[in-house]
């Protein structure tokens, strides 16, 4: 809070504590002089996103909702076009799944590829910069690599259990976010590695749906009442609701629902209705992937797993360091 | 001399004197000694029920003469003389021994300090035998009063006397009447006008029937004792020729104020060599004015303020000048108004905001985006001229304590609050009025707690910032409180005098004439037809300095005999 | 056992007094060797007190004032002043070290400076050990 009034800006690029926090609200609730905390975090993890971007596509979603959304827009709109006149070309918009299919599996599974390809690029680069601004150029603490590996583990231990969260006084809210986020990542796994079994037949295979309908339905249950709590204001940490957090729920709602009618439609064997839904779904897919993940609120899947890792890493070496420096043994 | 019956009475002032004063062994020491009839302890002597049971043992045993062993004289003296007088006995006959202050409060070794209690109290059972009946003296209570200094203090102190239809001298050093609020643009914490608040009380003082305002006036003499001071006051004549006028005044506030800091007696901040970096009092000549600029005539981009410039600080004073801290805020608040995208900071080592409406005051600094920087209190800020490339006029280089940087601010107007400190004069007003002065150089009140305007100069008040640093609300507080006391004695008409003087036994004395010239006071006059001396009691203070000077031993302290001194030093090395 | 010297002080109401009351109401400690006598000023000290304090058996004398120029009654201290070098050469004479007796100037608001005081003189007189005068005097009486 300090280094923000009085503008210290390289050190709070270099700082990791607003990703530790996942705004429970409880300093907020707290706090004396009415200073909102939890909101000053928030909006700090706003501004380190635009830092990170080295693009400037960040900084100027987070400065004009109006950009974002004709960005949001106008991607939808090019994915939508471009969906269709693929599907025109090579197809038959009756047809869903065989060799007519307007938009065959494998196509898409190609294009899906190719996103995340380019989303990973984007995202990895960015995530390589808030390394060296977090951790690379401090030059008081220097990790050595040995540490990155041994301890490489609380990635995918902090991205899948968010436990850090569940430390904060309230579990419901880190309960009601695992939910979702487990709901995304499952959604995300089907779709990479297993698109085809999901685009086959009208045939029910429940050996695959069962996630995926597990996985919507999560996701479905959790936004809405995300967006019923922010409608609501009915907690501390929904008191503020940025643009980008409308948009982020907007979005996802729109891809679990379109999804959940896209399975639907297609059981019912509705080729025509399941393709245009389809178009639909990728219109909110495109850009959701494109831009929300780089550049606007998703990255914190990204950052804040990262964060805990690197504050780990430092805390280390710095324990380490200290109980060199008094000449007392080291951690086993 | 004949049968006395003594009554001793030990309080032990509820654990105060009891921790370490043992009370019940002092009343067997005391027991022993003559004429001792009654001796007994009791929880709070000063007490009601304390004060009764005195008088009822004086009735019941017929004592004649009274010890009470408790807080310091100067605390109670005055009340225990009245449980004599309600119980028909002289209030003189009562001796105090001091075994609070003076001993139980200063020991920790309990043997020691009752040793050292039982022994003044047995002085004192030695000194009140030979005590004698005195007679308060009465005289008229002159009700005018001289007010030194026109400022704020001096003005309501005014008004309030006037009011009540006495006669007031206010005698102003300047031309003008105000003192230094007449300098200051708003008031903190409610940023009212210092100009309407002064407007009010300097039409209301100058119309005011009862008030002579003496403008370009100083005091040259005050004579006198309470009740029947007289002062002459030098003033401007018409054609203005300096001119002396003698006045009647029962009693004397002194108002005086104080004077700010020569802040260029701090290098380091630059003051009189960078142009842009004023005062307190500079900065409200432009507030008044209605322009903040810098020196070059530019508006500040960045204003920096910076507390504590004189105060709290070993080099100069020690002490917190008070109202500094909320004017810096004032500050920070009529900068943002005068100059709305100015940047300002405030510069501070501890905010007290310890008045009404204070802290929201500081709150409301913080919302309109003041930066607080908090440095520590020896570690100072240090103020350097920027270089081209900088956007700014200088940099200040702060050791932030809230953060932990050490960071470099940019100002364009750097503005000093200087602390408060007694003025050059107050030297020569302390000695005018015989009043004292503390290290640093405010003037001495009664009692620190319980008579913060009156003066061990009875008659003599002081009132505002003269007695210490101080704001508006409380400079106004004492005044009034001076006024008050005052009026409480005008109302009686007369006042009473204590009936300690010095006297003249005409057999004894030689007609040497020694003690005429030791006199401070004048009070003793020759008679060349009878060839002796003699001391005109109104007059005499009571010091003794004729007394231990007579080489025929003629005269004499009353209530400091030589006799009660003897006994006072038996008792104590018994 | 210690010796325990016993020292009276001879206090001017106005600036001394007060100013050992201050540290009594500050809670400043120090040695309980000092007995006080009020006066109301410095100038009534006639320096028979002061041989009186001997006699009676004072192993030292304490006299304070108000600092010169602070005087209450203007110039009391003054004349206190001009009395001392007589009185000390007096008392030299008659064999009484100098230390035994002191004059001091404390003003109301110096507390500290008077515990400070009190505790510095209690420490040389104990140092001296016993006033002669004690001494002389039983030994006078006995030869009686």
């Amino acid at each position: 809070m300090r280094s923000l009034q009085m503008g210290l800006e390289a050190k709070l690029e270099s700082d990791l504590e607003p990703w530790l926090c996942y705004y429970c609200g409880e300093c907020s609730v707290e706090c004396p002089r009415d200073a909102e905390p939890g909101e000053t975090m928030m909006s700090l993890r706003r501004w380190l996103t635009a830092r990170y971007d080295f693009t400037g596509i960040s900084r100027l979603f987070y400065l004009s909702w109006k950009a974002e959304l004709l960005a949001v827009i106008i991607v939808a709109l090019i994915a939508g076009a471009g969906f269709l006149l693929y599907g025109f070309s090579q197809g038959n918009i009756t047809q869903y799944n065989g060799p007519d299919a307007f938009l065959p599996a494998s196509s898409i599974h190609i294009f899906d590829w190719t996103l995340a390809a380019v989303l990973l690029a984007l995202l990895l680069t960015n995530c390589a910069r808030m390394w060296w601004f977090t951790v690379g150029r401090d030059t008081k603490v220097h990790v050595p690599l040995s540490a990155y590996v041994r301890k490489i583990y609380l990635l995918p231990t902090h991205f899948f259990t968010q436990m850090r969260y569940a430390r904060c006084e309230q579990k419901r809210p880190w309960a009601i976010h695992l939910v979702l986020m487990l709901s995304y990542v499952t959604m995300l796994i089907l779709i990479m590695f297993f698109l085809a079994p999901m685009w086959s037949g009208p045939a029910v295979k429940w050996s695959v749906h069962v996630f995926g309908l597990a996985a919507t339905a999560g996701l479905l249950v959790t936004t809405i009442i995300f967006l019923r709590k922010r409608l609501k204001k009915s907690e501390v940490q929904y008191q503020h609701s940025h643009e980008t957090d409308w948009m982020f729920l907007v979005l996802l709602i729109v891809v679990a629902a379109t999804g959940l009618v896209q399975f639907t439609l297609h059981r019912l064997g509705l080729g025509t209705a399941a393709n245009i839904n389809y178009v639909i779904h990728m219109m909110a897919v495109v850009p959701m992937l494109l831009l929300e993940v780089p550049f606007s609120k998703w990255s914190h899947m990204a950052y804040r797993p990262l964060a805990m890792y690197f504050a780990d890493l430092k805390a280390e070496e710095m324990v380490s360091k200290a109980r060199e420096a008094v000449g007392a043994p080291q951690a086993a | 001399m004949e049968d006395l019956k003594i009554g001793v009475f030990i309080c032990n002032c509820g654990t105060n004197i009891a921790k370490v004063v043992d009370c019940d062994a002092i009343v067997d020491s005391v027991e022993r000694l003559p004429y001792v009839t009654v001796a007994r302890t009791y929880k709070y002597m000063c007490s009601d029920p304390g004060q009764d049971m005195i008088q009822a043992d004086i009735e019941e045993h017929g004592l004649d003469r009274v010890v009470v062993a408790a807080c310091s004289p100067r605390m109670h003296e005055p009340t225990f003389r009245k449980t004599l007088q309600k119980a028909g006995l002289n209030p003189y006959f009562l001796e105090m021994a001091n075994i609070r202050e003076q001993c139980s409060w200063v020991h920790d070794d309990p043997v020691a300090a009752t040793e050292k209690a039982a022994a003044l109290t047995a002085a004192a059972v030695l000194r009140v035998a030979h005590h004698e009946a005195l007679e308060r003296r009465s005289v008229d209570m002159c009700p005018n009063t001289l007010i030194m200094g026109g400022g704020i203090a001096g003005m309501s102190a005014a008004l309030d006397l006037a009011d009540a239809g006495n006669r007031v001298y206010l005698a102003e050093r300047s031309d003008h009447l105000g003192g230094n609020v007449a300098r200051a643009d708003l008031t903190a914490p409610y940023l009212d006008s210092a100009r309407d608040m002064l407007t009010e009380r300097v039409t209301r003082v100058v119309e005011h029937p009862n008030i002579d305002v003496l403008l370009e006036s100083q005091v040259r003499k005050v004579d006198g004792f309470v009740g029947n001071f007289q002062t002459t006051i030098r003033g401007k004549a018409d054609d203005g020729a300096p001119t002396d006028s003698v006045y009647d005044v029962g009693s004397i506030i002194v108002c005086t104020g104080y004077k700010e800091f020569d802040a260029s007696r701090i290098t380091h901040y630059g003051y009189g060599k960078l142009p842009n970096v004023v005062t307190s009092f500079e900065l409200e000549k432009m507030l008044r004015a209605g322009r903040v600029t810098t020196k070059e005539g530019r508006v500040p981009q960045y204003v920096a303020i910076i507390h504590c410039v004189g105060s709290r600080n070993l080099e100069f004073h020690a002490y917190c000048s008070r109202v500094c801290c909320m004017t810096a805020l004032k500050y920070a608040h009529e900068v943002k108004s005068a100059v709305p995208g100015a940047y300002v900071s405030d510069i501070y080592i501890d905010m007290h905001a310890f008045g009404k409406g204070m802290e929201d005051f500081y709150r409301r600094s913080s919302e309109i985006k003041t930066l607080f920087l908090m440095y520590e209190k020896n570690d100072y800020p240090v103020i350097r001229k920027a270089d081209a490339t900088d956007d700014c006029d200088m940099l200040i280089e702060v050791n932030e304590t809230l953060s932990g940087e050490t960071i470099e601010m940019p100002a364009d107007l750097v503005v000093l609050m200087v602390g408060m400190e007694a003025r050059e004069d107050s030297e020569e007003v302390a000695h005018l009025v015989n009043i004292s002065r503390d290290k640093d150089g405010w003037f001495i009140e009664s009692h620190p707690k319980l008579d913060p305007v009156a003066t061990t100069t009875d008659g003599v008040y002081i009132a505002g910032a003269c007695q210490a640093p101080k704001d508006i609300p409380d400079s106004v507080a004492q005044a009034r409180a001076a006024a008050a006391r005052i009026l409480a004695r005008t109302a009686r008409g007369k006042i009473e005098i204590d009936a300690v003087f010095a006297e003249v036994d005409e057999e004894k004395c030689s007609g040497c004439r020694m003690c005429n010239e030791l006199c401070p006071y004048v009070a003793i006059e020759f008679d060349p037809e009878k060839r002796r001396s003699h001391v005109i009691s109104a007059l005499c203070k009571a010091c003794g300095a004729c007394v231990a000077a007579c080489p025929s031993g003629a005269i004499t302290a009353r209530h400091f005999t030589d006799k009660q001194i003897f006994s006072e030093i038996e008792g104590v090395l018994a | 056992m210690t010796f325990e010297p016993k020292i009276v002080g001879f206090l001017c109401n106005w600036c001394s007094y007060t100013g050992a009351d201050l540290a009594g109401t500050s809670r400043i400690h120090y040695a309980p060797n000092v007995r006080i006598i009020r006066v109301m000023c410095s100038a009534r000290i006639d320096p028979t007190f002061v041989l009186k304090a001997l006699h009676d058996g004072a192993d030292g004398v304490l006299i304070c004032g108000c600092h010169p120029g602070d005087c209450h009654y203007s110039e009391g201290n003054y004349k206190m002043m001009r009395r001392y070098p007589l009185l000390k050469s007096l008392l030299a004479d008659y064999g009484i070290e100098d230390e035994r007796v002191r004059l001091e100037w404390v003003s109301a608001s110096e507390g500290q400076r008077f515990a400070d005081i009190v505790n510095d003189m209690t420490e040389r007189v104990r140092a001296l050990g016993p006033s002669p005068v004690k001494a002389a005097l039983e030994a006078d009486l006995a030869e009686r």
